[in-house]
Formats: C-alpha cells, sequence, structure tokens
C-alpha cells in the first residue's frame, strides 16, 4: 500500500514531501525511471540537463525517499560531490562510503544509517547477515587497493562498487547530484570520465549543467543518445511564488504577497537563489513585508551573505587565478550596459592578457555557466540572471575602481528599490495581456469560425449574445479559416527596432506553413500585433501598424504573410475598410478570448477522446475497403444516424479506403482509420504512409467532367474526392508528414 | 442461358443482353461486367440491360467503367438500361452525371418495355 506524502519518513528531503513544490512531474518520472530500468541495459540512464539556478538537489532527495520508503527492488544511492573536496581520490572514496552506508540503510530499513558517519569497518559491522559476504569482500579488496599506487584504479574499483552487489540482491540506482566536472579538470585521474563509465553500468541518474553534461558523458564514451533525459528550467511563475510562499512558511519569515511575487520575478524563479535569501531572513530574524524589507535583505545577501558566497565560488571557478579574475570581472561588468553584447575572441585575449588556450578554458567554463555565450569566435555577455549582473557590477566598484562600500551598497540598493515597481509591473502585465504566442503556436492546423478573425462579422452577427450562445453557434459556422502550423514565433522587436517603442509582447512574428506540404509556396509569415486602446481602434492607428507590419515583412523578405490586428473593443468603421485593404485580419479582446478557448479545448478534447475513439489497421486490396465501410456503418449505428447517413458515410470510407491505397506508394501496404465518435458528429480519419503525388490537392478537387477524358486514372481520383465532399459535411487533407490523411465529418443532424 | 464463364451472370432476351452486377460492384467486378458486355455486343447483342438488384454497394471506379460501358455501347449503336438500382447508388450515379447518359428501370421487365419503346421510336 502506498502512502501518502505526509506519511512518508524524511530521510534525505530537505523539506516535507507536500512542500516539494513544482517539480511533480519530474520526480514521478525519476521514480518511475528507477523502477523500469534494468540492470545492464545501456540505456538505463537518465541524464538531468540543468539550467543555470534552476535547482536541483531537492528533487533528488525526494526521489530518494520516495524509494527507501517504497523499500522494492530498487536501493537508492544519493551523492553529491563534497564542496570542499576536489581530488578525485577523497571523491571516490567518499562516494564507496556512502553507497555502503546507504545500502545497509535500505536494507536494515534504517533510515539514520543513511547519513551516518562510520567508516568501511563500522559499515562491515552494521551489514545485514544476507549482505554480509559481499559487502566484507568489498570491504577488504578497497583496504589493498587504497595503499596501491595506481591512484586511477583506486577511484575506478570505488565508483564502480554498484557493481560489487550480488545479481540477486536489489538493485542499486544511483542519484548523482549536479556534478561541476570543472572542479576536476586539473587531475591527473580523468574523474569525469571514470565517473560516467562506472555510472553507465547499472540504472542511474547524473544531474548536471546542460552546456556541460553531455558533453562529458559523449566524452566518457556513451551513446548519450541512448539516455533518457529531463531537462530542468528555472520553475514557472505560478511554482515560484508556491515555492517562495512554502519556503517562507517553513523557515519561519512573515512574508506580504507583494514581497512573495517581487522575489520570484527578481530571483527569477529560480529555486536555489528563493531558498538562499529566505534562508537568510530566517538566520536575521526579518521579516519581509515590503519591497524595502525585501531589497535590503538581497543587497546584504549580494555583498555579503548566500548569494554572494556562491556568485564569488563561481567566479573562483571560472578564474582561480586573483588577477585572472579580475580582469575578467573589469571585462564583465563592463559589457553589461546595453549595446556591447559582443565582442570577439580577440578582443577578450587582449582585454584578459592571457595566453589563447587559458582564455578558452575561461570562456568555456561561463559559457557552461550560460553567463556568456560564445561560438568560437564572438562572445555574447548579455547573459546571467540579474543577481549575478548585480554582483559583477558592485564588484567591480569595489575590487577594481575601489570606490567606498558605502557609497557602492547605497547604489545598488537604491536600483534595486526603483526597479522593483518595475519588475511586479512588468510580471502583472505579462499575466493580464492576451498570450499572442502562446495562441499562435497552438494554431496546427486547425479550423476555427472564420468570424473570429474578422471583427465586422462577429458585431454583426455575434455581439450582445450571451457567451454559451456565441460558443456554441462559433462551433457550428460554417464559414471557417484553417489555421496554419506555426513553427516559429519570435517578437517583433527582434526582427524591427521600430517595435522597441512598444511593449515586447505586443507584435509577434510566427513562421507557419499553410496548406499540406512543408513547401515553399505553402511557407507564410503571420505578423501580429495587438493594439493598445480603450476604444475602437481608429483609422490612422490601424494604417500604422499595417505599414509598419508590412515594411518589416518587405525588410526581412517574407514572401506571403499575413496581418492580424488585435484591439480591446475591436474596430471603427473605417478602420475595418482600411484592414480589408491590408488582407488583414481583425479581431476584438473577445474573438480573441473565443479564439484562445476553442484552440485550447481541441486540444483537451483531442487528449482526452481516447474513450470514444476506435483505431484500425487494414491491408491494402483484397477488398478489405469494405470491412472498413462495415466498420463505420456499426459505429454510426450507435449514434443514431438515420440510414441514408450510414450509406453516405460507408460510401465515403470506401472512396477514403481507395484513395489512400492508391495515391501513395505506401511501404507497408495499410490503411489507418480512426472513427472518433463526438457529441453530435462522427470524425473518421483515415490515411497512409508513403509518397504524395505531385498537385494531389488540385486532383482532389477537380470536378469528375465528362465521360470523354483522355486521364481515365486521373478522373477516377477527382470522382472519389468529389464522392466524400458531397457525401460528407466536412472533408480535409490533414498535414502529415508522408502519405495522406483525410478527416470526413459526418453530423448526425444532417 | 446462364453464363459463368466470367462470373458474371447473364442472358439474351431477342436482341438484348441482360448482364447481373455483383454485391460490390468496384474494380474487379466493373471490368468483368465491362469484359461480358464487349462479348455480348460483338455476339450481335443491340442493347444492355445491366442488372442492379444484388448490388448493395459500388465506388467510384466502379462508376467510372460502367461510363466505360455506355461509351463502348454508344460507339455500337447499342442502348443501355440499368434497371434494379438502390436508392443510394441511384444517389451517386446522379451525383456523377451517369443518369444524364442511361435511363434507370424500376426492373428488368421496365428496361425490356423501354428498350423495345426506344428502338421502334428509332425505327428500327
Amino acid at each position: 500500500m502506498s502512502s501518502s506524502p505526509e506519511q512518508l519518513r524524511r530521510i534525505l528531503g530537505r523539506v516535507k514531501r507536500a512542500e516539494f513544490v513544482g517539480r511533480t512531474a519530474e520526480l514521478e518520472r525519476l521514480v518511475s525511471h528507477a523502477s523500469h530500468a534494468e540492470a545492464g541495459r545501456e540505456a538505463a540512464g537518465l541524464l538531468i540537463l540543468l539550467a543555470p539556478l534552476a535547482g536541483v538537489s531537492e528533487l533528488l532527495r525526494q526521489s530518494y525517499d520516495e524509494l527507501f520508503n517504497a523499500q522494492g527492488d530498487v536501493v537508492p544511492i544519493y551523492f553529491s560531490l563534497p564542496a570542499n573536496e576536489t581530488t578525485a581520490v577523497s571523491a571516490a572514496i567518499e562516494f564507496l562510503n556512502a553507497f555502503l552506508a546507504q545500502y545497509i540503510a535500505f536494507r536494515r530499513n534504517e533510515p539514520s544509517i543513511a547519513q551516518a558517519s562510520l567508516t568501511m569497518n563500522d559499515l562491515v559491522q552494521l551489514a545485514p547477515v544476507v549482505d554480509l559476504d559481499w559487502i566484507e569482500e568489498l570491504v577488504n579488496a578497497y583496504n589493498k587497493q587504497r595503499f596501491s599506487e595506481d591512484e586511477r584504479e583506486l577511484v575506478r574499483f570505488c565508483l564502480n562498487a554498484a557493481r560489487r552487489v550480488p545479481a540477486a540482491n536489489p538493485r542499486p540506482y544511483v542519484l548523482f547530484d549536479a556534478v561541476k566536472f570543472a572542479n576536476y579538470d586539473t587531475e591527473r585521474v580523468p574523474f569525469a570520465n571514470e565517473l560516467i563509465k562506472a555510472l553507465a553500468g547499472s540504472p542511474f541518474v547524473l544531474a548536471g549543467l546542460r552546456r556541460e553534461i553531455v558533453r562529458e558523458v559523449e566524452q566518457a564514451g556513451v551513446d548519450s543518445g541512448k539516455l533518457e533525459k529531463v531537462r530542468l528550467e528555472p520553475l514557472a511563475e505560478a511554482d515560484a511564488r508556491k515555492l517562495v510562499a512554502s519556503v517562507a512558511r517553513r523557515e519561519g519569515v512573515a512574508i506580504s504577497d507583494e514581497c512573495r511575487d517581487l522575489i520570484a520575478q527578481q530571483l527569477e524563479a529560480s529555486p536555489f537563489l528563493i531558498n538562499a535569501l529566505l534562508q537568510a531572513a530566517r538566520e536575521k530574524h526579518l521579516a519581509l513585508n515590503s519591497y524595502f524589507d525585501c531589497e535590503r535583505l538581497y543587497v546584504d545577501e549580494l555583498l555579503g551573505g548566500r548569494l554572494h558566497h556562491y556568485f564569488t565560488s563561481l567566479l573562483e571557478q571560472v578564474a582561480p587565478d586573483a588577477v585572472d579574475r579580475r580582469a575578467l570581472i573589469r571585462l564583465l561588468s563592463e559589457s553589461l550596459p546595453a549595446g556591447q553584447r559582443t565582442s570577439s575572441f580577440v578582443a577578450w585575449a587582449k582585454r584578459l592578457n592571457l595566453e589563447p588556450a587559458h582564455v578558452e578554458e575561461i570562456l568555456r567554463r561561463l559559457h557552461i555557466q550560460e553567463i556568456v555565450n560564445w561560438d568560437g569566435e564572438s562572445v555574447d555577455t548579455q547573459r546571467g540572471s540579474h543577481a549575478w549582473r548585480d554582483f559583477v557590477r558592485s564588484r567591480f566598484r569595489l575590487d577594481a575602481l575601489r570606490e567606498p562600500r558605502a557609497l557602492v551598497v547605497a547604489d545598488l540598493m537604491s536600483a534595486a528599490l526603483k526597479r522593483a515597481p518595475q519588475t511586479i509591473a512588468r510580471h502583472y502585465r505579462r499575466i493580464a495581456s492576451l498570450p499572442l504566442r502562446d495562441v499562435l503556436q497552438k494554431f496546427n492546423h486547425q479550423r476555427v469560425a472564420g468570424a473570429l478573425f474578422d471583427h465586422a462579422v462577429f458585431a454583426a452577427d455575434y455581439k450582445g449574445a450571451p457567451a454559451e450562445e456565441v460558443a456554441a453557434r462559433l462551433e457550428i459556422d460554417p464559414q471557417t479559416v484553417k489555421l496554419p502550423q506555426v513553427f516559429h514565433t519570435a517578437h517583433g522587436v527582434a526582427f524591427s527596432a521600430e517595435l522597441k517603442q512598444f511593449d515586447e509582447e505586443s507584435c509577434v512574428v510566427a513562421h507557419a506553413f499553410d496548406g499540406t506540404g512543408y513547401t515553399s509556396e505553402n511557407e507564410i509569415v503571420w505578423l501580429a500585433a495587438k493594439i493598445d486602446s480603450k476604444l475602437e481602434a481608429g483609422v490612422d492607428v490601424v494604417e500604422a501598424w499595417c505599414n509598419r507590419l508590412e515594411n518589416l515583412a518587405k525588410r526581412s523578405g517574407f514572401l506571403r504573410v499575413q496581418l492580424w490586428l488585435i484591439a480591446n473593443e475591436g474596430f471603427s468603421a473605417g478602420a475595418t475598410e482600411k484592414l480589408r485593404e491590408h488582407n488583414a485580419y481583425a479581431s476584438s479582446r473577445a474573438q480573441f478570448e473565443l479564439l484562445t478557448a476553442q484552440l485550447s479545448d481541441s486540444v483537451i478534447k483531442s487528449s482526452a477522446a481516447t474513450d470514444s475513439e476506435f483505431v484500425f489497421i487494414l491491408p491494402m486490396g483484397a477488398d478489405n475497403e469494405l470491412l472498413a465501410a462495415a466498420t463505420a456503418e456499426q459505429i454510426a449505428r450507435r449514434l443514431n444516424f438515420r440510414p441514408e447517413a450510414i450509406n453516405q458515410i460507408k460510401t465515403a470510407t470506401v472512396e477514403a479506403c481507395i484513395n489512400a491505397s492508391e495515391h501513395s506508394l505506401s511501404p507497408d501496404r495499410k490503411i489507418y482509420q480512426r472513427f472518433r465518435v463526438e457529441d453530435d458528429k462522427l470524425v473518421i480519419t483515415i490515411s497512409s504512409r508513403g509518397i504524395l503525388p505531385e498537385n494531389f490537392e488540385a486532383k482532389a478537387g477537380a470536378s469528375a467532367g465528362a465521360k470523354k477524358t483522355a486521364d481515365v486514372l486521373d478522373q477516377r481520383r477527382g470522382w472519389g474526392l468529389k464522392l466524400i465532399k458531397t457525401l460528407m459535411d466536412e472533408v480535409e487533407f490533414e498535414r502529415v508528414d508522408e502519405g495522406t490523411s483525410l478527416r470526413m465529418v459526418k453530423y448526425v443532424r444532417s | 442461358m446462364a453464363d459463368f464463364k466470367s462470373n458474371v451472370r447473364s442472358h439474351i432476351v431477342g436482341t438484348t443482353a441482360i448482364v447481373y452486377a455483383s454485391d460490390y460492384l468496384n474494380k474487379l467486378t466493373g471490368e468483368r461486367i465491362e469484359r461480358e458486355c464487349k462479348k455480348q455486343l460483338d455476339s450481335g447483342a443491340r442493347a444492355l440491360v445491366i442488372d442492379f438488384s444484388d448490388t448493395e454497394l459500388v465506388n467510384s471506379i466502379g462508376i467510372s467503367i460502367l461510363l466505360g460501358i455506355i461509351d463502348i455501347a454508344e460507339k455500337s449503336g447499342a442502348l443501355v438500361v440499368f434497371s434494379d438500382v438502390n436508392n443510394e447508388t441511384a444517389q451517386l450515379f446522379e451525383m456523377l452525371g451517369l443518369t444524364r447518359h442511361v435511363v434507370l428501370a424500376k426492373d428488368e421487365e421496365e428496361a425490356l418495355t423501354t428498350l423495345s419503346a426506344s428502338t421502334k421510336a428509332m425505327g428500327h
């Protein structure tokens, strides 16, 4: 029987399971991976690719506790390289000690042993009888090995402890916490290489910075492509707020809602920074009830507390030599102002006055920490968290410019206080704003009512009707628009500096494909803009936006574009005329919200439709289309279609199967059929793999014409699709990577 | 007398060949009917009745073959009548324009009567 989160024993977890915020899905994934990973399989590893400051320790600790408490066939072993140990040998010995302590703790079901400070001999004494032989043998072998001259052999021996566990025993599952391989760069023993090779022998989790870990794994000769991967980004905004509240509660720090939101925003949802700041508040017995409280604590921490310690350590890792470090701080600080974001490698080498190899090493470490982007040639310095940038600036003023500390503190505090309301205002604006990029990304070839993109039509047909009625009528509106599949979105400001004058979220450039193929003809760019207007948008503002977007398209070389303007209260009659001249779509906020709901609904419906969905696969040929027709008939009967409609569905299904067979050079010679029953309709999708003939859609739309045409085959194709279009209520080709996929809808009412 | 050599049932009434379509009219069965009709025309038939009393389902390829049969018959100066076509199939014929080229008769008897009247009208 599984225990509730509250009932779980806390072993390595620093917080109760119920207080563990924002990483529930990842926790489940790790526990599931542990249960399913098979020992000895090459692909039994899982990499956690960390964004800097995303935080992973608690996730691994919570995973450990769950696996420990489950007392199943998997023995969790958690290990984090000691911060103050930098030799490969001592780290490896620590690992062996932790491995045995945790294995014995699990086998005896005594959590206290997992973290106890025990010698190898103590561990032999504590080993349960069933494990005594192999543990004693392991410790004896270790005692012989540690006096040998071969350090690499000793490291290898310790790290491979998991291989010494008898096959019949529960399997060890090593959870290796955020490894900073850079700490071991100067070691004689290639620690990263040995560690990864050792881990690869049994199921494991290895967490590390995303820009470092994959490279290290590949360098150790392990195929990273075969390993499962979990990507850890900073928390989502809502989770970050929850985390701030949760940590504050746990640490006994009183905090207002405003301060909670400020900390979540200012520390960019980093669990590490949030925890550090609130722990400092607890130690200093501070309540965080105002921006002033928060910023005073932030500045203190940045100049002398946990944040200072963390960033100082990071700098020391990047540039261990004090003189190099000073030069680096100067260079980084001077690169921070906007407009100086990139410089060349040569410029860096010159400024740092170091050998190229040394500069490369520094840049590689900064790149891994995502403080810079370095592509081998140019260096982009506009990176790193806001806290990091504040730290660099203040260090530069204190260490290089020798400014009085009081002045630096005052300036930092003043800047932080001035920035706080702006940070929060930006956050609130983002929450309140229309999620334009999100909506565009959901388009995905969906078909929606055309009225959602035509404000004049919407105003005439739907304005004033109750919301439920509007939504219901839009669902059955026969005038529809097929949306493209958007594959890339960016803020307009990324394409045009002119747009800097507007809020970043107000203009989006979306690259997309319409039609059924990824061809140049089908490529289209949607240029969407939100007009900030309390009243109906007028002619001038609409004209200005249309011109702005068309200029952007021209300068960027976009061949086919679709303009789309959104204004809270819609558009005046004159503006509507202007929009038509520019072939622009126009939506009010109400239309946009309906569109958002409709696109989200379809995603939910399609993912929740499995209960009412039937999928069949038939081989092509041998009149198998009759089997498909019989299935369609049975399903249509359940929906109480009229006999005439049932025959129409059968005939359309037969024709679609014939099309699927005829029109593709199908490698598997199979017809895939999906019948989905929805409230008032039957949706049938017939698809096949293979090659789509050129101009397929054009032929599909061709009329049967006279009987005396030269190309009988083409005529037949046209006839089949003409029949389907006549017999069904909606027919469209869905976008597929290969072959054809024809979606047909029949409404019960028809 | 019925002829089963091509798996298509047929018989002759005077100079009219009556050919029976199967339950599913597709490419294969359509081509069998086409072959039988050609054979009958080559043997001197002056009219064709294609009987659909057993036919439950037709597909577009089957229909295109029927058009081919009408074409061949026209070239031979023969008339064609479809008999016993169910409602759904009749609708498909209508949709695809077959009814512009062929007469639909309720049953075989009506088909023969129609052909007889047409032959007289044409002065044969």
